[in-house]
């Protein structure tokens, strides 16, 4: 079973009525439709992280309604109907080791089913399911969490969140201080889940090549307001736009803009990711030539 | 968290804000000893004229100094009801047990709420004129003196420092830890008072673990750059006695010959 998330006219007030009171989401509607992958870009102070905390009632909206599968959330949500929604959504919050605390890896990564209502038993055959879904060694298990090495425990707390077996996954910036290969790893990681476990994941991110790579839905957030949602394709495809925002093209569609000005040829798409722009150019070759004018 | 007014510093430029810190650190802490000074309502409306007068020369919302009071509230009714039931004395109305209404009692409970007022508005006026790493600087200064006894006062203002930079930060950890234990299905101040602490523990162990490892970075970034302790340093904040500080105590001062006065009316 998969959800949706459709946001309507959601704002959203930190400290509503003091002199602290500040406006974080404005009039916000937009929908994360089931299945895809939809990347959340913005700078810092655009709306992102209190955008994340609503998908699975952490935050309640100031008005507006959040439709996430079945279960409405309004200003009105009782903390206890949260609780079967935030079965449904697993969020990686930033530096998500930052969360671990038990005295074994295994028993931190089953710590969330138990919550929810699974035996230990049962929580610890999901844990031991999805330590090896992340890539963890079974010798690491019985260890303490603090032993392991910085991404070994990033790994950990992702399988925490995954053993909650959710159907949304969130994800912020969950390769943030790892190496490029590390990176690379955790992203793959994330794509080969999500099409194994039919997941909707909501990415946030800086990394514009990740968007291009990845993402078949992408949100544009800028001071607590909706700018622009659509395809990754509809949202690069205006260099202009992007600059007036402060938003960077993947590395590829750079290289794509800085071709076409040296050589005058106009690609039919900007090539957005390095593969597509390899056969763009490779069949470029292969045709005959660079076009002038 | 906007209710912890403790060190909630509202940022102004008026007379008592400009106040040498150490003058404020003294002046509060004088004004709590001759509170008890005063026995009869003519001393405590002359402490309230002075309380009420600072506040006015501190230019500072009097919703502040209510709200200060606020959470104490409780601990002040109790108090107050102690001395209206348990002193005796004067024109007994009323009696039941242990417990007596009498004339006294309720002079009494009076007055000890009137204290308990004045020290907070006090205290408060401190907190909220003076930034926590001015109180710091100026507990440093005042205890100097103690450094001939081998007490190692600038350690001691060190941490002072160090803890007071790091509750802000200590709380935004906090308010992280907390929402993702919530999203792996923790229920924060609800359930039985044993699941309440059980649910305390994936809160606190991180926390502790960051705090360990904040600290452990914060001493490498000390020593990186060149800290050997406080011998001989030099301050960035330099904190000069001015002619508002030595009216400031003054004024205060007189209000100690007056209260004496009023004592033996």
């Amino acid at each position: 079973m998969a959800m949706a998330i459709i946001f309507k006219a959601v704002n959203y007030m930190y400290q509503p009525n003091t002199p602290f009171e500040q406006q974080a989401l404005e009039n916000i509607s937009v929908e994360i439709p089931t299945g895809s992958y939809t990347a959340l870009i913005g700078h810092t102070g655009s709306g992102k992280s209190t955008f994340l905390q609503h998908l699975n009632g952490l935050l309640r909206p100031t008005s507006g309604v959040i439709q996430v599968g079945k279960q409405a959330i309004t200003p009105e949500t009782k903390n206890k109907q949260l609780g079967e929604l935030r079965k449904h959504v697993g969020i990686v919050f930033q530096f998500p080791e930052a969360q671990l605390f038990e005295e074994t890896v295994i028993k931190d990564i089953a710590f969330a089913p138990k919550n929810f209502g699974k035996s230990e038993e049962e929580a610890e055959t999901i844990a031991r399911r999805m330590a090896q879904q992340v890539g963890l060694d079974d010798e690491l298990l019985s260890k303490s969490p603090f032993e392991l090495s910085g991404g070994q425990m990033r790994r950990v707390a992702i399988a925490g969140i995954l053993a909650m077996e959710p159907e949304i996954l969130v994800l912020d910036e969950p390769t943030a201080g790892l190496d490029p290969q590390g990176r690379l790893e955790m992203m793959e990681m994330f794509k080969r889940l999500k099409e194994e476990q039919n997941l909707t994941v909501v990415l946030v991110t800086h990394q514009m090549d990740d968007v291009a790579k990845y993402a078949d839905n992408v949100i544009v957030l800028e001071k607590g307001k909706l700018i622009a949602s659509g395809t990754p394709s509809e949202i690069f495809a205006q260099p202009n736009w992007l600059v007036e925002h402060h938003l960077a093209l993947p590395k590829a569609g750079e290289f794509a803009l800085e071709f076409e000005k040296k050589t005058g040829y106009k690609f039919s798409t900007l090539p957005l990711t390095e593969v597509s722009l390899a056969q763009q150019i490779a069949s470029l070759l292969h045709g005959g030539g660079v076009h002038h004018g | 968290m906007g209710k912890v007014l403790l060190g909630r510093y509202v940022p102004g430029d008026s007379i008592v804000h400009r106040m040498d810190p150490r003058a404020k650190l003294i002046l509060s802490f004088f004004f709590i000893v001759i509170i008890f000074l005063a026995n009869n309502w003519q001393s405590y409306a002359l402490l309230f004229a002075l309380t009420i007068g600072s506040i006015l020369a501190a230019k500072v919302n009097f919703a502040f100094f209510i709200k200060g009071v606020r959470p104490l509230i409780w601990l002040i009714l109790f108090t107050v009801l102690l001395q209206i039931f348990f002193s005796s004395g004067g024109t007994v109305f009323w009696r039941w047990g242990p417990f007596n209404l009498s004339y006294y009692g309720l002079i009494n409970g009076a007055y000890v709420f009137c204290r308990f007022v004045l020290i907070i508005f006090m205290s408060t006026l401190l907190t909220l004129t003076t930034a926590p790493l001015e109180i710091a600087d100026a507990l440093e200064k005042l205890m100097m003196p103690l450094k001939k006894i081998k007490v190692p006062v600038y350690e001691i203002s060190l941490m002072l420092s160090i803890a007071l930079r790091f509750v802000p930060t200590l709380m935004d950890e906090t308010a992280k830890i907390m929402n993702a234990q919530r999203s792996r299905g923790v229920n924060f101040g609800e359930g039985s008072i044993m699941q309440q602490i059980k649910a305390v523990v994936p809160l606190l162990v991180p926390l502790f673990v960051s705090s360990f490892n904040r600290a452990e970075d914060l001493a490498t970034a000390m020593e990186a750059r060149g800290y050997r302790g406080g011998e001989g340093r030099t301050k960035y904040r330099v904190h000069y006695w001015q002619t508002g500080d030595t009216v400031g105590c003054a004024v205060f001062v007189a209000v100690l010959i007056i209260l004496l006065f009023l004592r033996h009316w």
